[in-house]
């Protein structure tokens, strides 16, 4: 596994999509490997920071409201 | 043309107390899942408020079909996304006209990784500026990334809401958090969040 390998397959890491022996051969890599560590963490912190802006926001209380009179008649 | 087979009438008709009781335990818990995931493919509350209202009602009509149990979000979402495509897109935004396979996005790592590589400069972007950018981003992006960032779906999953392969799923993922961060990058270049290299 070299950097270019890595770093291709960091998302997918990241996301715990890899076979379990790519998994694994990317974990030895990263501890190896400062600079692709260090992208692995902008990476990890990107994803986290992205979920954490996104989700704040839910469906407004007028909606749930609407859609129960809808299918209930309540 | 042939018509498709009728549906097999249910061997024992669902008593309609329990048909609520299930479709609430397993389909209205996921109401702010499909209002944010219709607020960015729409763009606006009004539309989105419409959208998931209308899907309410077309998985709550179709729940006999649903294998309960199974995967009931993934099932309205895939609801969802058809009744925007056919009832909404059209009228709302309009679909790209730009290849998106052109776009060339760029990785922000590199030019951040002397001045900032613990990516700090994303703290000072507020949620707003974030939604801001995800909505500009094409709707084949947008939406993969919704659903796998936002919403924490899996790339096979995603692959069945959207009706493409595994692998497109995750080429657009990697170009849509890419496109992304370009963005953010930029704009905190722009408030001074961060030095950047000059051009
Ligand atoms: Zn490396």
């Amino acid at each position: 596994m070299n950097c270019r390998e890595c770093v291709e397959h960091l998302y997918e890491f990241l996301d715990r999509e890899l076979t379990p022996e790519l998994e694994q051969e990317i974990r030895a890599h990263l501890e190896d490997c400062p600079p692709c560590e260090e992208q692995y963490d902008f990476e990890e912190l990107f994803l986290k920071f992205l979920r954490a802006r996104c989700r704040t926001q839910g469906a407004p209380a007028e909606l749930k409201k609407r859609v129960l009179r809808e299918l209930f008649g309540e | 043309m042939a018509k498709s087979p009728p549906v097999p009438p249910p061997s024992s008709p669902v008593p309609l107390d329990e048909k609520r009781a299930s479709f609430e335990r397993e389909a209205l818990v996921h109401l702010d899942v499909l209002y944010r995931v219709a607020l960015r493919l729409t763009g606006n509350p009004a539309d989105a408020d419409d959208l998931v209202q209308e899907t309410m009602l077309k998985a709550y009509r179709a729940w006999d079909q649903y294998e309960k149990g199974t995967n009931a979000k993934a099932w309205m979402l895939t609801i969802l996304r058809h009744a925007f495509i056919n009832e909404y897109r059209r009228r709302t935004r309009h679909p790209e006209t730009v290849d998106v396979d052109s776009i060339e996005p760029y990785a922000v790592f590199p030019e951040v990784q002397d001045e900032d590589p613990q990516g700090a400069f994303f703290d000072r972007i507020v949620d707003d500026e974030v939604l801001r950018a995800i909505d500009q981003l094409p709707e084949v992006f947008r939406e993969t990334l919704v659903l796998s960032d936002v919403e924490g779906m899996s790339y096979q999953e995603i692959a069945g809401i959207l009706e493409v392969p595994v692998g497109t799923v995750k080429s657009r993922l990697f170009r849509a958090r890419q496109l992304l961060q370009g963005k953010l990058y930029d704009y905190a270049v722009e408030m001074g969040y961060i030095k950047g290299t000059p051009a």
